[in-house]
């Protein structure tokens, strides 16, 4: 009998609905849990204990007057900390924002909630989204459950290290560049990064607004689907937002992949994925054409400048986005300034972190006279090719499958001293974020260390249903169910 | 391209930053990695710019309720009756 924290949230939710067990039962087992694990990761940067249990006790007051709770009743969900939560504390984990109380509820976290979830606490980020081993943020260093001597991946490492460790079952995370995909990949969880458009970003702190979405991480395909269609759809707050209704992810998810064109770039082909990386890809596609899964080569050239590209577009929407920091209307104001000018200087050189000023420099460099064309201008009609080349790929797969990241977990301060080998660990996962296509990571075994590996699979837009059905087909082929193992901590 | 330490200076100004000798001297060498990096593009294939489906779609321009003005200020560094505070627009320089 599993226990109740390792419950899937689909499952967990059925039971607290039936009767079988309370909301207040599992979140005790999830707090439980989250106490054990949370000295060795560091994975929450503040629990909501209280308003949690009064929400758990609210439900189960509904169950027994026979009111009707959502599909995700009595689930304890984390949320990452570039979120607003009305009453509750936001700080992007960053230093400018320490003071910062969300005085309204994002849409998709609301949506959570008016689905029965149970926020149980804020989770750790690279500080404003940035970065690609959660070591950016401001306030503490989050570890991976598989082994404490490693990241968890970024940005949204607290939510994956929550979720991977069971603390709880679903998580929202936000995805930028890979944001949600990459340390999903990293502690062997599920991440799904909707298509732009599908999940409203009222109140959600902006990073790069041409592709910033929030999606779910969870330990099955299914929970991921069960986490989308509570969040996704349109919203009057977000004029970004699809009116596009979503087909049910949930109804055709077992359908398997027979017939499915699994498309897979030649130049991923070619540029000979080394070691455990590689070994562990071409193993994953033979599954998948094993389960009936039609393999189909595409070509998509302009691949290798997805990274480039990403950190032109991405830091210029950046330094934009996060001029409204400015020690005037929220955040951190700096005590020494005397005027106007020293307050904007002071507030957000004492406020932001380096990888933050790094990225609004770059940006602002982009964008900035005798640059712009050179570099913002080209840089989007760069995309656009490649947007057209994915087209041209989409027209000959359903799917297109690559790594997730090109390798398992890296250890703590490996990267921190050379930025640019970061952000050379988005290179799978920015080609969907700057086209805006829907792409989930799912497990994918693990490499000789044991640390886990992840498959990625892109769909068309709006295509997620399709999406998360050969994720789920390919979960069931690989049939990964390993604990993570903590290793490193001195106490099992 | 190597990125100086006054070009860093200047690009520091107009993102509002105020940065140590130590880091423009770090920006300069990390940044002008990545300006490296990024010049791989120059000479790449482009095409068109392309526009999203969205951005044809018209809302409606209509008033709708905001944040209450109390709300919004609680959040504020400094506040005077129902106005954000900030210290003096003119330096010393300025007079």
């Amino acid at each position: 009998m599993p226990e109740l924290w390792e419950l899937s949230a689909e499952e967990t939710a059925r039971r607290v609905a039936a009767g079988e067990t309370s909301a207040v039962a599992v979140l005790d087992a999830a707090l439980l849990r989250t106490a054990r694990v949370e000295p060795l990761i560091a994975a929450y940067l503040e629990l909501f204990e209280e308003t949690a249990r009064a929400r758990a006790a609210e439900i189960d007051r509904k169950i027994a007057a026979g009111q009707a709770v959502g599909p995700l009743a009595g689930v304890p969900v984390a949320i990452k900390d570039n979120m607003n939560l009305a009453g509750r504390r936001l700080t992007c984990a960053s230093r400018i924002l320490s003071g910062y109380v969300a005085p309204y509820t994002a849409t998709a976290v609301e949506r959570l909630i008016d689905a029965g979830a149970v926020v149980i606490g804020r989770a750790n980020m690279d500080e404003f989204a940035m970065g690609s081993s959660c070591e950016n943020s401001a306030y503490q260093v989050t570890r991976n459950p598989w082994d404490l001597a490693a990241v968890p991946g970024g940005s949204s490492g607290g939510p994956a290290a929550a979720v991977a460790a069971g603390s709880v079952p679903l998580a929202l995370g936000s995805d930028t560049g890979g944001s949600i995909r990459q340390p999903a990949a990293l502690c062997g969880v599920v991440g799904l990064k909707p298509t732009y458009g599908r999940v409203s970003r009222y109140g959600l702190v902006a990073f790069a607004s041409s592709t910033d979405q929030i999606g779910p991480l969870a330990r099955t395909v299914r929970d991921a689907a069960v986490g989308l269609r509570a969040i996704a759809g349109p919203d009057a707050n977000d004029s970004t937002c699809s009116g596009r209704p979503l087909d049910d992810p949930l109804a055709g998810i077992e359908d398997g992949v027979r017939g499915l064109r699994i498309g897979v770039a030649s130049e991923i082909e070619n540029a000979g994925l080394a070691g455990d990386c590689g070994r562990n890809f071409r193993a994953a596609l033979e599954l998948l054409a094993r389960a009936g899964a039609e393999p189909v080569s595409v070509s998509i050239p302009s691949l290798d400048t997805a990274i480039a590209v990403y950190y032109v577009l991405a830091t210029s929407e950046a330094s934009a986005n996060l001029a409204r920091f400015d020690g005037v209307r929220y955040g951190r104001r700096s005590p020494r300034a005397e005027t106007l000018a020293d307050l904007y200087l002071d507030s957000r050189s004492e406020g932001f972190g380096a990888e933050v000023k790094r990225r609004i420099m770059l940006g602002t460099f982009a964008l900035s006279s005798g640059y712009y064309e050179a570099y913002y201008g080209h840089a989007r009609a760069v995309l656009a090719r490649m947007r057209q080349e994915l087209a041209q790929a989409f027209e000959k797969a359903d799917v297109l499958a690559t790594p997730t990241a090109p390798s398992a977990a890296f250890r703590l301060g490996e990267k921190v001293g050379d930025p640019l080998q970061m952000y050379l660990n988005d290179i799978f996962t920015t080609p969907a974020s700057l086209v805006g296509l829907p792409a989930v990571a799912v497990p994918s075994g693990s490499d000789s260390r044991g640390l886990p590996l992840s498959l990625q699979i892109m769909g068309k837009p709006f295509a997620e249903a399709t999406v998360l059905r050969a994720a789920r087909a390919f979960e069931l082929a690989a049939a990964w169910e390993v604990a993570p193992r903590f290793r490193g901590a001195e106490s099992g | 391209m190597a990125l100086t330490t006054e070009e860093v200076r200047k690009i520091a100004l107009l993102a509002r930053l105020r940065l140590s000798p130590e880091e423009e001297a770090t920006f300069a060498g990390q940044l002008g990695k990545v300006v490296d990096y990024i010049d791989q593009l120059k000479g790449r294939e482009a095409a068109e710019e392309w526009l999203p489906e969205a951005a044809d779609r018209e809302v409606e321009d209509r008033a709708r309720p905001c944040l209450p003005r109390e709300l919004f200020l609680a959040n504020a560094p400094a506040a005077l009756d129902g106005f954000l505070l900030v210290p003096e627009v003119k330096g010393p320089d300025d007079a």
